[in-house]
């Protein structure tokens, strides 16, 4: 750790480089504010980097984020560090912020690298890839993804040897060993908490067997083997590399469940999970589709005939709770559940088991001020102080939160939301001039 | 110590103990990689035949074959008659 703290101020302070995170980022930028955006990944662009498509245009997720992406990471105005995190934030005063910040080490020269993963290759380490899910290995020497942003290299040292072998395969001598955390100590004027929500841990509900049969996943995982850099370059179980053929969702897994404590309805499971199985119709013509729901709620513009279209499309949608899943010899699962309009309880046999998790918040949120208290909702969401008038707005006057950081919403919520808290920010810092 | 750029590694690996579980995790991977190769060797299979084969459990033959296949050293062969399981095979 270096001793003396590195100085500098910007006029906003963004959390998180999400699709609500960049998009405030970029507002402000683009209006002649300086940002600087954290982001403790290694890239930005945040869950949404990650999907296949969006709902219910099905337009490919990645074909929007990157540009956009792009975008932030070009804007002269923007500054962004990767792989840090917010420690604390100071209120000094109404239009006076200070942030301690920590850069973690990458192990590589960011400027210098030019993603040619030569270092990738060379490396002889294979660890699970936490952007895949588990599904395959990635190196300890590694570009995290390939559209990540900055596609740059990273060395992941809790699971280096120190062979040296990417260093001497590296053509620009980028990698640095001797990179050590680096602490920043911001001054800015304004503060946009964008850090978005967690996917709700299934393994907090033993009896779906998440974790144990191999042949349940979640909807993200899903999401992963439906997407362009998809894993196994197409739609395999994850227990023995069967293509399935008789699929099923299980809505609300995590979510309106006061037994697992989140009673709240999670808002994107209903329609991603539709957006999916119409995508799995396209990917594996010959399978069945089965989704099992408590209510549909197809809310948003053009939902309910992205509804209408799944079950035209040949979706079998049952209204039942799922009691137990249990694995067969061969991997296939029985799903015993109340079917809530017959009113009775039924079993059926599926090969694969997707859950679709919910949103839940993000813990990081509460412990970022030290001499101010951001409150938070219920839920441990952001609490909008005044919900009606002004969304973006927090319990601090000058912190605004954009995006899922205040709540299950979709993406063109998050983004609306971000244009909001960048709109209030920017006014915040003219009228205190 | 003197640090030589394009040798850094040295100066951490003074500093820095190697984990056994990550020594361990490299032997295994190594093994694994040459176990799966050995047997592909013998014709294209699906998942299921090389578990049989090499007693690995099945799921840790998929993430290994897709992580050959990704560095390529494996690639996607057909499929069987009931177009469930695909055939892996060495990379040409």
């Amino acid at each position: 750790m270096t001793e003396e703290k590195k100085k500098a101020s910007y006029d906003a302070l963004v959390i998180g480089g999400g699709i609500a995170g960049g998009e405030a980022a970029l507002n402000m930028a683009n209006n002649g504010f300086t940002v600087l955006l954290i982001e403790k990944d290694l890239s930005i662009g945040g869950k949404m980097i990650h999907l296949s498509k969006v709902f219910p245009t099905l337009d490919c997720s990645a074909c929007i984020t990157t540009p956009k992406v792009s975008e932030i990471s070009r804007h002269p105005l923007i500054t962004i560090y990767t792989g840090s995190e917010v420690r604390n934030i100071n209120r000094l005063s109404d239009t006076l912020f200070e942030a301690d910040i920590i850069k973690h080490p990458r192990y590589v020269t960011e400027e210098d690298c030019t993603g040619c993963q030569l270092c990738e290759q060379a490396c002889p380490v294979v660890v699970s890839d936490q952007y895949q899910f588990g599904f395959v290995g990635r190196k300890a020497a590694y570009i995290p993804f390939s559209i990540a942003s900055p596609r740059v290299a990273a060395i992941d040292i809790e699971n280096c040897t120190l062979c040296g072998a990417c260093e001497k395969a590296c053509p620009t001598k980028c990698i640095d060993f001797t990179q050590q955390s680096i602490e920043y100590l911001v001054r800015v004027k304004t503060v946009i908490i964008a850090t978005g929500f967690n996917l709700f841990d299934p393994l907090k509900i033993p009896r779906f067997g998440y974790g144990r049969y191999k042949n349940v996943i979640t909807a993200m995982e899903m999401e992963r083997q439906l997407a362009p850099t998809r894993p196994f370059n197409t739609v395999l179980r994850p227990g023995d590399g069967k293509v399935p053929d008789r699929l099923a969702y299980v809505l609300c897994t995590g979510s309106r469940d006061v037994t697992i404590g989140n009673p709240i309805c999670s808002q994107i499971c209903c329609m991603y999970s539709i957006k999916q199985a119409q995508l799995l119709m396209g990917a594996l013509p010959m399978a069945d589709v089965t989704i099992y729901y408590i209510n549909i709620r197809s809310f948003g513009k053009g939902f309910e005939e992205f509804y209408d279209q799944a079950k035209g499309m040949g979706v079998n949608f049952v209204k039942g709770k799922i009691g137990l899943i249990s694995e067969k010899e061969n991997g296939n699962l029985i799903l015993r559940y109340e079917d809530v309009n017959a009113n009775t309880v039924k079993e059926a046999e599926h090969d694969l088991v997707i859950l679709a998790t919910g949103v839940v918040s993000n813990p990081d949120n509460a412990s970022f001020f030290t001499n101010n208290s951001l409150k938070l909702d219920p839920f441990s969401f952001i609490c909008q102080t005044d919900m009606l008038a002004s969304p973006a707005r927090t319990s601090i006057e000058g912190v605004f939160v954009a995006g899922t950081a205040s709540g299950p919403m979709d993406i063109p919520d998050s983004i609306l939301s971000a244009g909001a808290a960048s709109s209030e920010a920017m006014s915040y810092i003219i009228s205190k001039q | 110590m003197e640090i030589e750029k394009g040798k850094t590694y040295k100066y951490l690996k003074e500093k820095r103990e190697i984990p056994e579980s990550v020594k361990e995790n490299l032997k295994n991977y190594t093994r694994i990689k040459r176990t799966i190769l050995d047997v592909l060797k013998e014709g294209d299979m699906t998942v299921g035949q090389i578990s049989e084969k090499t007693g690995l459990p099945r799921h840790d033959v998929l993430y290994y074959l897709m992580t050959l296949a990704k560095y390529g050293f494996v690639q996607t062969g057909g499929i069987d008659d009931m177009d469930e399981y695909f055939y892996y095979k060495i990379k040409a």
